[in-house]
């Protein structure tokens, strides 16, 4: 119920520092209780977004509206949103009970009330014990608990994370992924997210939000951005693919044709209706998954072309192929994946295969 | 760890030593001497004694300097901290005029403190400032306060803008992030700045010379006194001063020496 209510609204927010344009006419929506992420290329303007919802940066045009009010020119402290900063930001000369209870004595709250509150806090980041420690005795994350429980205590309508986990080495950011989302659920309080690194986005968001270059490319379930991209940058941005270029074929019910330099190509367009409108001969790619390619046998059903094995590399539970396909003059390079074998693979390089993907498994964008 | 072969070590180890005993020794002699009397111009070893100590503390023309020098060291710390910490805090994240603004605060320190005595000498006649302690206090801030400055601007710069950021982020006014993030990080980069501040205005002599009335400061004092011949309880006084400036250089070291103070504590 409370999931598709939208807590905070961007509307054709820009910003520019400066003459330099930063952001361009963003829109967004924030469902209220969701893990929404930002993820984005350097420089896409994802701390910007960021910094003007936490209202540290003015916006240069556009408004942000927070329960249907429009809260574009509310002062910082007086917005009832808390951030995690990238640093932590930590005040060094407090202990960490003085860091998490500042939120609150700030706001004059009894002296009781703040021992009671910032104890709960740290219990809950599993920080009781570190109390009275300063932030210089701590470990990177643990300091990162404590930017949490400071910002979690003053009960925000949403959480600002920015890039809260690149400091740490690899097994302690899978473990903060797992604690973040876990206390996410425990307290219901919408997070927003923002991180570069797309593994980070699958795992973590219920939505994710694409930026690149000032611009909001796509925002969707992990799935949808997956599965369906709808721009070249997300479908190449988003996990391994394969894109050949083409012009689009007339509409055949809920799939259409692409001509190629592998021949024609057939893909869904089921749910995707700016791929039924746009015109025959648009130019457009075919994107299908290095999972989704396979080795051709009798029975597929178009999509088939062949192509030369240049190169493989295992990679544990897979073995991944690159492959040049398509007549000399237009030579695509394309990803295969294949489930690993004890006897090493059934493939060769230098081989001639054919290949094929199911059309279901292959999707267009517009060029 | 130790690269070196041990015939270099050792004769590192004797050329340190050399050199740290020909700079430090001239120091320890006032020191020494002090314990002991004077006779005829020669130094009477046979017997150390505290006497040249009690004669210091009968000479009240010496204390008198002591404490004059010691209000006008009170007066230029406060003053010169109190503006330097403004000052920086004004112009911290500041592009225009700061390059000027330096330039003026650290001119008075560059140049020969004689060139800064008669700039300011000439600058009180004209404005009609009779000289006095006053004048003397004005002048050591002046001459001290790129000291300040420079020591609260950097331990600014060092600080990050998030932790500013963080305080307002949390519902903290201007009012409370000031008091209670900016200015606790910025106390011992203050309270070192002010002790540099005291050493240097508690030796400044040419300036002083130079814009003071009747009153003089303990080195113009000492300055005085060196015209005519040394008398014991000299030494008993630049003895206590060597001390007095050890302790506060430590004092300073201890301030300004970035701080691991947090994880030292435990
Ligand atoms: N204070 C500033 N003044 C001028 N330009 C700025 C400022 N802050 C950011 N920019 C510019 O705005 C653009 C977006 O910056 P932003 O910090 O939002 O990127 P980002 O997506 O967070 O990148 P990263 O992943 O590297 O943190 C960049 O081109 C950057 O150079
Ligand atoms: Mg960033």
């Amino acid at each position: 119920m409370t999931e598709n209510t939208d807590l905070l609204t961007l509307r054709s927010v820009s910003k520019s520092y400066g003459p330099v344009p930063v952001l361009h006419d963003i829109d967004l929506s924030i469902r209220d209780g969701e893990f929404l992420t930002v993820l984005g290329p350097s420089g896409s303007g994802k701390t910007t977004v960021l910094r003007l919802i936490g209202g540290l940066e003015p916006l240069t045009s556009g408004e942000i509206h927070l329960d249907g009010q429009d809260i574009s020119r509310m002062p910082i402290n007086r917005r009832p949103f808390n951030t995690v900063f990238q640093d932590y930001a930590l005040f060094p000369h407090m202990t960490v009970s003085g860091n998490v209870g500042y939120g609150l004595s700030v706001r004059h709250v009894r002296r009781k009330e703040i021992a009671r509150r910032v104890a709960e806090a740290l219990e809950l980041v599993q920080l009781g014990r570190f109390a009275d420690r300063f932030p210089a005795q701590l470990s990177g994350g643990q300091r990162q608990r404590v930017a949490l429980a400071r910002a979690l205590i003053c009960q925000p309508r949403l959480i600002l994370l920015d890039e809260p986990l690149a400091a740490l080495d690899l097994e302690l950011r899978r473990q903060m992924q797992e604690f973040l989302k876990s206390i996410q659920r425990e307290i219901k309080t919408t997070f927003l997210f923002v991180t570069h690194d797309q593994e980070e986005a699958i795992g973590m968001a219920d939505r994710i939000c694409v930026m690149q270059a000032g611009h909001i490319r796509q925002l969707g379930t992990p799935h949808e951005l997956y599965y369906k991209p709808n721009c070249e940058f997300v479908a190449r941005f988003f996990g391994e693919n394969n894109l050949v270029a083409g012009k689009l074929g007339p509409v055949q019910g809920e799939q259409r044709p692409i001509e190629t330099a592998l021949g024609r190509l057939v893909c869904s367009i089921s749910g995707q209706p700016h791929l039924k409108a746009a015109a025959d001969g648009a130019s457009a790619f075919a994107a299908f998954r290095p999972e989704a390619l396979h080795l051709a046998n009798g029975e597929d059903s178009g999509n088939r072309f062949s192509g030369t094995i240049a190169d493989l590399a295992f990679a544990g539970s897979s073995t991944v192929a690159t492959i040049t396909a398509g007549a000399n003059g237009a030579a695509q390079r394309l990803r295969l994946r294949v489930p690993s074998r004890i006897d090493g693979s059934a493939l060769k390089s230098g081989e001639t295969v054919s290949l094929s993907f199911a059309p279901h498994e292959g999707h267009l964008v517009l060029a | 760890m130790n690269a070196l072969p041990r015939p270099s070590t050792i004769f590192l180890a004797a050329i340190t030593t050399l050199v740290a005993v020909l700079l430090y020794s001239p120091l320890f002699v006032p020191i020494v001497s002090s314990f002991f009397t004077i006779s005829q111009g020669n130094v009477d070893w046979s017997s150390p004694t505290l006497s040249t100590y009690a004669a210091l503390a009968e000479n009240h023309d010496i204390l008198a300097a002591l404490r004059t020098t010691l209000i006008v060291g009170v007066c230029t710390v406060i003053l010169s901290v109190v503006s330097g910490t403004l000052l920086a805090l004004y112009y911290h994240g500041r592009r225009s005029g700061r390059s000027f603004l330096q330039f003026i605060i650290f001119l008075p320190f560059l140049m020969p403190p004689i060139i800064s005595g008669l700039a300011l000498l000439i600058f009180f006649r004209e404005i009609g400032l009779e000289r006095s302690l006053l004048t003397v206090v004005i002048g050591h801030t002046v001459f001290v306060l790129a000291i300040v400055y420079r020591t609260v601007l950097m331990r600014l710069q060092s600080m990050s803008r998030t932790l500013v950021e963080a305080s307002y982020d949390l519902g903290a006014t201007g009012w409370q992030t000031f008091w209670r993030i900016i200015l606790p990080n910025l106390s011992s980069a203050m309270v070192g700045g002010a002790i540099l501040a005291f050493a240097l205005s508690f030796d400044e002599t040419m300036i002083t010379i130079l814009v003071t009335g009747t009153q003089s400061t303990l080195p113009v004092r000492l300055w005085a006194m060196m015209r005519l011949g040394f008398s014991p309880d000299i030494n008993a006084l630049v003895a206590l001063i060597l001390m007095f400036t050890v302790l506060l250089c430590v004092l300073a070291a201890r301030f300004l020496i970035p701080r691991q103070m947090a994880t030292e504590r435990t």
